[in-house]
């Protein structure tokens, strides 16, 4: 039985219990989805004849009263258009700061890593104060261009450390046979070492996104105006005010979460092993 | 330097045995590359991370309102360690740490299972991480929406013969609530970071002793928990951080603070502090106080756990 050769040190008997016993943590995982799936898709009457039954007609009018009317359909496209650029800038950044670092003899080297790995762990409470008014003194409170530089600096440390790792798992001797037969630094990147740590990138950018998509404090206090606000404060917003209507909540909750319920099905590799990293972190 | 630079993990520019003038200074061009290439990226940590961090400390010993500084020295701080209130929604914080021992649990008992490579064991490490990728924005509102008056468990609960609670009027289970939540989105997480510790153990270990006779709850008890302490004090380390920096944004959907104070913890005290009062002094000096206070509780904690030695 080859299945024994990693640890399956129990008696084939105690195995189905397990088993029954991981599905019913499984199924306490995906109750809360399971119930916002069932609860978006029905009307508040229906809701509350049976909350923990199933619906009795499926609507999507909660979806679109609120793209329409409570501006989640403005909130995604700004979530979107600050992320992505924030996640570009930021990978740009890390990515030239890190393969340098990985592969070239930076003078100060220890003091930029210093510098990079000691703000690592500095929690956004320390900076909420400092920043507000740092923004503020620029005219960048209330603009998306703040609430990007914010995402891009909160990460960036993270990002260059992680993949100066990445970067230093790339083989030498095949930049050095790039560089011999003429490439420089870009090129070397692009066609080398980018392609073979490709998938460092990859897991980093879905870190990243998830990380930036689900900010909420920054997000908050950075866009106070209604027609800047990123999606989740504004489905923290939606919950807080119209908790009488579950539905309705429940649709917010799943436009949210769409995102990262998409990455996590379809990437869900990089995920994890963007966890693995998290270790090291 | 090109001994260095090779030690440094193999450097592409400076790999200069013989030298020459031509590789010198091409290993020169090379550095200057590289320094061009960090900078960017260090200017940005620089002007919004350090800086940042610097004028939180210098707000912290003045008075101010966001446009005056009037140096006030340590009185902020002074204050902060007098007043009750602090003291108060410290206490309460404490009562978030029974989310510690819960997490670890759970996450241990799901990590021993899938280490024994079950049927499936991919699809459920996946399914028990769903939550970690969650806005706890999305989280919170989540479980208030389940145990709110209105919810699911509630309406299960009245159905069953009990009655009807809204548990956010009450601030312990209001942080019972919220513990829960802390609970159900942090263990998936966890019990992978245990898993890997579990998978680093020689199998060699287990089948020895297993033909030395040991059971299943021997082996888990003599073998598996004492091979994973490391990992176990790096979980544990990490969650009471999370009690004490990551509380926020479940505090801020599910109860804003309330009834009262009495869930405000004190990383939702700085934002209060910081955008409800007049002087932002006294919330940069909560906000590094409490910095400080993570820092010294990692410290204490990691040399308890013996984390910096190799063994």
């Amino acid at each position: 039985m080859s299945a024994s050769a990693t640890s399956a040190t129990l008696s084939r008997r105690a195995r189905t219990p397990i088993f029954l016993l991981l599905v019913v943590g499984v199924v306490t995982v995906l109750y809360p989805i399971v119930f916002l799936l069932t609860s978006a898709f029905r009307s508040n009457a229906d809701y509350l004849q049976n909350p923990y039954g199933l619906p009795g007609e499926l609507t999507f009018r909660n979806f679109v009263v609120l793209w329409n009317s409570y501006g989640v359909g403005q909130a995604v496209m700004n979530s979107l258009t600050v992320v992505l650029i924030a996640l570009v800038v930021e990978l740009a950044l890390a990515i030239l700061a890190g393969y340098a670092l990985a592969k070239y003899d930076v003078p100060g080297a220890k003091l930029f890593r210093a510098g990079f790995v000691s703000v690592m762990l500095i929690p956004s409470q320390v900076l909420i104060i400092p920043i507000y008014l740092l923004l503020s003194r620029l005219n960048l409170v209330g603009e998306f261009a703040g609430l990007i530089l914010v995402y891009i600096a909160t990460g960036l440390s993270f990002a260059t450390f992680f993949l100066s790792l990445t970067f230093r798992g790339v083989p030498t001797e095949l930049l050095e046979a790039a560089r011999i037969d003429g490439a420089g630094f870009f090129r070397t990147l692009r066609s080398v070492a980018a392609p073979v740590g490709a998938s460092g990138i990859a897991t980093l950018a879905v870190l990243q996104f998830l990380a930036m998509w689900n900010e909420l404090l920054f997000a908050y206090i950075l866009l106070p105006d209604d027609d800047k606000t990123m999606l989740t404060p504004a489905l923290a917003q939606i919950g807080g005010r119209y908790l009488s209507d579950q539905p309705l909540v429940s649709a917010g909750l799943l436009i949210t979460a769409l995102p990262p319920l998409l990455l996590l099905t379809f990437a869900s590799r990089y995920v994890m092993q963007g966890l693995a990293a998290g270790v090291v972190r | 330097m090109g001994i260095l630079a090779v030690r440094e993990g193999g450097d592409v520019a400076a790999v200069t045995s013989p030298p020459s003038e031509r590789q010198s200074r091409l290993a020169r061009r090379g550095r200057m590359i590289g320094l061009a290439a960090v900078l960017p990226a260090f200017l940005v940590v620089v002007g919004f991370m350090i800086y940042p961090v610097l004028f939180a400390l210098y707000i912290s010993f003045n008075d101010s309102n966001g446009l005056r500084f009037d140096w006030v020295g340590l009185a902020n701080y002074l204050d902060i360690l007098a007043d009750p209130q602090v003291h108060q929604i410290f206490i309460t914080n404490l009562k978030f740490l029974i989310s510690v021992p819960l997490v670890i649990f759970a996450a241990l008992v799901v990590s021993i299972l899938l280490f024994e490579r079950i049927r499936g064991w991919r699809a459920f490490r996946v399914l028990f991480f769903l939550p970690n990728v969650l806005s706890a924005a999305v989280i919170g509102i989540m479980f208030k929406s389940v145990f709110g008056y209105n919810g699911p468990f509630m309406a299960a609960l009245e159905a069953l013969g009990g009655e009807r609670i809204d548990p956010f009027v009450d601030g312990n289970l209001a942080i019972a609530v919220i513990v829960l939540a802390l609970v159900w989105s942090g263990f998936g997480y966890q019990s992978l970071l245990l898993l890997s510790g579990l998978t680093a153990i020689d199998p060699a270990v287990f089948e020895a002793a297993a033909l030395d006779g040991a059971g299943w709850w021997t082996r888990l008890w003599h073998i598996t928990l004492p091979n994973i302490r490391r990992v176990l004090g790096f979980v544990f380390i990490i969650n009471v951080l999370y009690t004490f920096s990551s509380l926020f944004g479940f505090v801020f959907v599910m109860t804003a603070g309330g009834p009262g104070f009495e869930t405000t913890t004190l990383d939702y005290l700085v934002y209060l502090r910081a955008f409800s009062t007049s002087n932002l002094g006294s919330g940069a000096a909560l906000a590094v106080l409490l910095f400080m206070f993570i820092g010294l509780l990692t410290l204490v904690q990691a040399r308890f756990f013996k984390l910096s030695e190799d063994d």
